[in-house]
This record gives C-alpha cells, structure tokens and sequence, in this order.
C-alpha cells in the first residue's frame, strides 16, 4: 500500500514540477478596443505570437476607455504586463508616479532605438530613458473628390489666396469647402487648431514656443487662431458654418464628403480607410494632398505634423517584464506582418513608425496610399515636419486648446485671450514639470 | 449567549451595520479623502502636495465655474417648474380615468427606464439638422429647427434640460399618483356635495394632501440638480463655448481630462456643502413643524 502510495506521490510531484518548470510564461495586455481592430489583432498578433512560442503565452484583453480603466488598476499595483495609453501627455504622469517600466535596457538590448523613426521614438523617452512605444503614427491632410475637380477645373491650393479662392468657387456651386463635424468627439477642434499653427504660424515658432523660447501669445499664433476663427465663423468653410459642424459626427461628414456636399475633407490619416470604402461605392474618385502653406513664415513646402495615436508601455508592477519586452520586440521586428496588420485596417491603426521599404509593401496596396507613407517618410526624415496638439501638448493646455476654442468662436473671447490662457497654462505647466518630450530640431 | 447579541433593540443595528461599512468605504472615505485633496495639487498619480487654500481661491477666480453654478441654478429652476407642473396635472387628470390607465401611466414612465444614453441618441437625431425635424421641415419648405438646439450656444442647456426632462417627469407622475391615492375619498364626497368645481379639489384637497410627498419631490429635484451630469456630457460635453457646462462637468473635465485631481475635489467639496445646506434647510423647516 506504502508503495502504491509512494508511486502516487512521485507522479503528482513530478507532474506539479515539471508543470511549473515548462509552464508558458503569460503576458498580459489590456489594448484599447476597436471591433474592426480587434480580430485582426487577435490573429494577425496574439494567435501568431503564440503560435511562434511556447515559452511566452500573449493574452490580449480588449478594453473600453483603456485609460479610465488602467488607471486604478496601476495605482492598486496590479494590472496587465502591457498597456495601453492615449498618448504621451499619461506616460509622463505615470513615469512620475513610478507606475510605468523603463524600457531603456530592452531597447539598448534589442535595437529598439534603429526600429523606430527617430521622432517616434524620441516621443516616448522620458528623463533619458524609453517609457513608451508610439502604436501609431497619424498626421494632418486633407482629401478631396477628384472628379469634381477635374470636373470644374478647381486646381489644389498652395497658399492662402488660392485656398480662399478655391473655397469662393466650391461655395458658389452650392457646396461647401470642407466636411467635418465634433458630434461626439469635441477634440475634433484640436485638428483644426493644430493645422492652422503648422500651416500659418509655421513648424519652426511651434516647436520654439513647445521648448519655450517664443510665446504662445506671439502675434503668428494669434493671428492663426483669427484666421481659424474666420474661416469657421465668419466663412463657414466646415460642413456650412459652426452649429452644423457641431451637429455632425462621423458617419455624417463622410457622408457628405462622398454626396458631393462638400469638396474637400480635412482630417487626419485615420480618414484613409472610410474614403476608401465609401468612395468604392461611388462613381467618383478621391485623392488627398498635404495641407497648403497659409503663410511664408510656415515655410515653402507642405509640412506633415507628427502626431503617435497611442502608445504601448509597461507596467512597473509586472512580473514579467522581459518576457513583455520579447512581445513587443516581436511586433517590432516584422516590418512586413505591421504592414499586413495596418493594410488590413486602411492603415488606419497599428501604422507603427517603423523604417519601412519598397520590398515591406504588399503588392496591391492603393498607390494613394503608398504615396502617403513615402512622403510622409520622405518629408518628416528630412525634417520637414509639424506638431500636433494631442502628442506634443501636456494635459492642461491640450484641453484648453479644443474646450476653449469654442468660446473664441463665440465671439466670448478674443483670440489674443485665448493664447494668453495658453501660455499661462504653458507657464504652469512647465513650472510643474509636465512637459512632454519634443525631440530637437 | 451575551445579552447584547440577542438584545432585541441591537438587533436591526446587527443588520444595518453591513451597509453601513459599504457606504463608508464608498461614500464617506472618499468624501473625506476629497476633503484632504482639495488642499493638494496631487494630478490623479504622483506626488501629493499641500497648497492650502490655492484650489479655493482659483475656483472663486474661475470663470467657467461660476458660469456652471449658475447653469445648475437654472437647471434646477427649471426642473423645479416644468415638470413639476405637468407631472402633477397628469397626475391629476389620470386619477379620474378608470380604464386604460395603467397604459397611461407606463408610457410616461417608459422614458425613465430608458438608459440615458439612448434618450439623448433619441433626441440627437430628432435635432439633427440633416435628418431630424430639421431636415423634414427643410423639405417642407420651412426654415425650422435647421439647426440643432444643442449646438446653439443660446439653446443648448435648455435643449439638453428638455431631454432630461422627458425623460423624468413621468417618474414625478408615479409618485404623485402614489401620494393622490392616499387622498381619503370622504374628502371629495364632502367637496362634491358643497358643489365645488374640479380645480377647488385639486387645490384645497389635493394639494395640501400630498404636501409630505410634494416636498419630498422638490427636496429630490434640487438634490439631484447639483450632481447632473451625463445628459449634459453624452449630448453637449458642456458645449458650445460653455453654454451647457455645469458643475459636475467642470469637476470631470477637471479630473480626468486636464488631471487636476486636487482642485477637481475642490470643485467637489463646494458641492458637497451645498447638498449640506439644502438638506439643513429641509431639517430646519421640519423642526419648524413642516411637514416635510
């Protein structure tokens, strides 16, 4: 009986250590969900990732407002291996609370550093060292009906006078400019804000009032706000005048652009994929440029504003954290599989900065689309490039930026009022410590 | 067995002491927790420090809070008016119909049970200048509601307090109708046979009967008004240039958009202290031998 006993034992034991020796190490991601994303991500990451390894076991949860739900989880100490982030401006207010891993030794280890653009990389390193990985890169555009170009003769505007010009004639055929809308997401004015500093106050005085060496209440940054103002007040360039493009959201300013009830469609990259589609199902063609200089000062050639949506990180509380280094180090270094990824989403998400080339490209990929990533490569390597407000800007005046731009379309506030609010919050800001990084120029 | 475990008086203390220590750790520790914070510039994560009373001096210089509180002030006049008024009517009215009623008193009180988010979807696209009444009107030849009511900075709290409250009214109508039929029906025997006209029993029966409840519903408006908040953030985030921000609002966006935790508890203590004297004054008037 002691014998059968003993054999017992043995089996359970051997089988509890060998269980606990060779048992996959698991990682743990919490990723801001998308219903389009998440199956693709699901099998084009999670299940090849784990099809690749036995020694590393990825789980990915899919979440809502990943940022109100990592926040508790990281304050309590417990939470995923990976998260999520909306962006650097949290990176560096978990980097000060201690919440968020150093990713320096990974990324000196692994070659992170030549993976990544530079700006990319650099918008994640925090006191010298990385905190976190861009998942995204995005930028400003505009795209407009090709057809009805060529139909009526309209040639794409490179400054100003020709942008207003443009404009006269889109609203003399009863259309208008541009659609767009906030419903439903009020930081929409940001976009708009942030074109008109690259484009009229120009790259180089927003990159020296970011590091603080011009204010914000410089007479080009209050005159691109005035110009704004006129363009969306007084003109009604968007979608009509200001309580339409309050009313409408994003199916309903796509919608427009593709009716032909509006020429043009200024918006971020993130717009490829639902031009794509909808002009599929029209006869006409579509197109996009690169948003037209609005003032010498911005300088002679078209800008593209460097923007990350959204980052990757590591918790400071993981257990695992070199194998959730191996995990984004995998994704990092298949350019070809984030291409497959991104294509499948319109490029629209997961367009990680990485250094692609021609042979990375999946034969089929929509030549427009094709051209944007080169030139966008092109154009930023050369450092032709801009900032947009919600990767450059820390918390405070990133809100004041879109919540208040309202009131100056009120009539409330003078644009001269509303960049010296920024400025004071620029001022607290830095005084607090809560500068996100710009790299230099 | 001691004798205070079985001691008869104890005993609905024993059962009231669990929700007792869930309302603690979740209602009160906060509320103190807020009281400390509100004299700290902590963001939500890092370091916490004391400012004294900083956060209480920007919020006296805050225009955009003052312009909140003042919203909450009209929010709650006009809920206080509104549906007050037709709730008791129908109320009234509904009392005197015998047959079908409880139809009646289901799709006024259907709009209640509906999930915020879906009333404000509902009424979104009824305003929606492109296709709601708007673009109906348009096609009619008539210049009406083409532009939504919420993204006008003179309509939108009004808009938005509409919507609001369609969707509470038939919840004042249920317990109004509740407290009317407590009403002793000897009284309107007796006001019939001294002829009186229907309005004469509503106002010298009807009303005076359900003072209890009738104040208790205004007690709940005004308590309710102060912390108002998703209609305002699901349909207008506060928008346009402010015209529909109110308190709770600005304490959200405060906290968890531009990470000003402390001065959002700030926000949050200064609401706390008016809930405090409205329920005081409330006290105050029954120890004054109100019935309220």
């Amino acid at each position: 009986m002691n014998k059968i006993l003993n054999i017992f034992l043995s089996f359970v034991l051997t089988a509890f250590f060998a269980t606990s020796t060779f048992a996959a190490t698991k990682v743990v991601w919490w990723m801001e969900s998308d219903a389009t994303t998440d199956p693709v991500v699901q099998e084009l990451f999670v299940d090849a990732f784990n099809a690749e390894h036995d020694d590393i076991e990825l789980e990915v949860v899919f979440k809502e407002d990943i940022n109100d739900t990592i926040r508790p989880a990281l304050l309590s100490g417990s939470g995923p291996d990976i998260f999520d982030t909306p962006g650097a401006s949290y990176i560096k207010i978990y980097q000060d609370a201690g919440l968020v891993k150093s990713l320096q030794e990974y990324a000196d280890q692994y070659g992170w550093q030549d993976k990544l653009l530079e700006w990319a990389y650099n918008s994640g390193v925090f006191s010298g060292e990385l905190y976190s990985i861009p998942k995204n890169y995005e930028t400003m555009i505009y795209f407009y009906n090709k057809t009805l170009f060529e139909e009526n003769g309209w040639s794409l505007p490179n400054n100003l006078e020709e942008l207003e010009a443009l404009a006269a004639k889109i609203k003399a055929k009863g259309m208008n400019p541009y659609a767009y809308g906030s419903t439903g997401w009020q930081p929409t004015h940001e976009h708009l804000v942030g074109n008109y500093f690259n484009t009229y106050a120009g790259p180089d005085n927003v990159y020296k009032a970011l590091i603080g060496e011009k204010k914000w209440t410089d007479p080009e940054f209050v005159e691109s706000i005035e110009l704004l103002r006129k363009h969306m007040v007084d003109d009604g360039y968007w979608s009509g005048g200001l309580e339409t493009y309050y009313s409408l959201g994003w199916d309903d300013f796509n919608g427009e652009f593709v009716n032909r009830e509006s020429a043009m469609l200024m918006i971020g990259t993130w717009g490829f994929n639902v031009t794509a589609t909808n002009f599929a199902e029209s006869s006409d063609d579509w197109d996009w440029a690169a948003l037209p200089i609005l003032h010498p000062q911005a300088g002679d050639r078209p800008n593209y504003q460097l923007a990350t949506g959204g980052t990757m990180s590591v918790n400071a509380a993981s257990k695992n954290p070199e194998a959730a280094a191996k995990v984004i180090d995998w994704i990092l270094s298949d350019r070809a599989r984030v291409l497959s990824v991104t294509g499948q989403l319109g490029y629209g998400a997961w367009l990680m900065p990485l250094h692609y080339e021609d042979s990375d490209f999946d034969p089929n990929i929509d030549p427009r689309q094709k051209r944007f990533l080169t030139e966008f490569a092109e154009a930023t390597g050369s450092g032709n490039y801009g900032y947009t407000t919600w990767t450059f800007y820390p918390n405070d005046p990133g809100v004041h930026i879109w919540k208040d731009m309202e009131v100056v379309w009120a009539g409330d506030i003078t644009p001269l009022e509303f960049m010296e609010e920024s400025q004071r919050l620029w001022d607290k800001a830095r005084e607090d410590d809560a500068l996100v990084p710009v790299g230099k120029r | 067995m001691p004798k205070f475990l079985t001691n008869i008086n104890a005993i609905s203390w024993y059962f009231l002491m669990p929700v007792l220590f869930i309302h603690f750790f979740v209602i009160a520790f906060p509320s103190i927790l807020s009281l400390l914070l509100c004299l700290t510039d902590w963001n939500g994560f890092g370091k916490i420090n004391y400012v004294g009373l900083e956060n209480f001096e920007e919020l006296f210089r805050d225009r955009i809070f003052k312009k909140a509180v003042y919203h909450n002030f009209i929010w709650t006049i006009m809920f206080l008016t509104i549906p007050v008024i037709v709730a008791l009517i129908i109320a009234y009215l509904l009392t005197g119909i015998k047959r079908g009623q409880l139809f009646y008193r289901l799709v006024y009180f259907f709009p209640y049970i509906l999930a915020s988010i879906v009333n404000c979807l509902i009424w979104r696209y009824i305003f929606h200048p492109k296709h709601g009444l708007g673009g109906w009107f348009e096609n009619q030849g008539i210049d009406f509601l083409s532009k939504s009511p919420f993204a006008m900075k003179e309509t939108a709290l009004y808009a938005v307090a509409w919507v609001d409250m369609w969707h509470f009214w038939g919840f004042l109508v249920i317990i109004y109708l509740t407290g009317m039929y407590q009403v002793d029906e000897s009284l309107y025997e007796a006001a019939d046979i001294e002829g009186a006209t229907k309005f004469q029993k509503f106002r010298y029966i009807t009303i005076p009967m359900i003072r209890p409840i009738f104040i208790l519903s205004l007690i709940i408006i005004i308590i309710w008004s102060v912390p108002t908040f998703d209609y305002v953030y699901i349909l207008t985030m506060g928008g346009p240039a402010y015209s529909s921000e109110v308190v709770a609002n600005h304490l959200y966006s405060q906290a968890f958009q531009r990470m000003n935790v402390g001065y959002a508890s700030t926000i949050g203590v200064m609401m706390f202290f008016y809930v405090g004297i409205i329920v005081g004054f409330f006290a105050l008037l029954r120890r004054l031998g109100w019935e309220v």
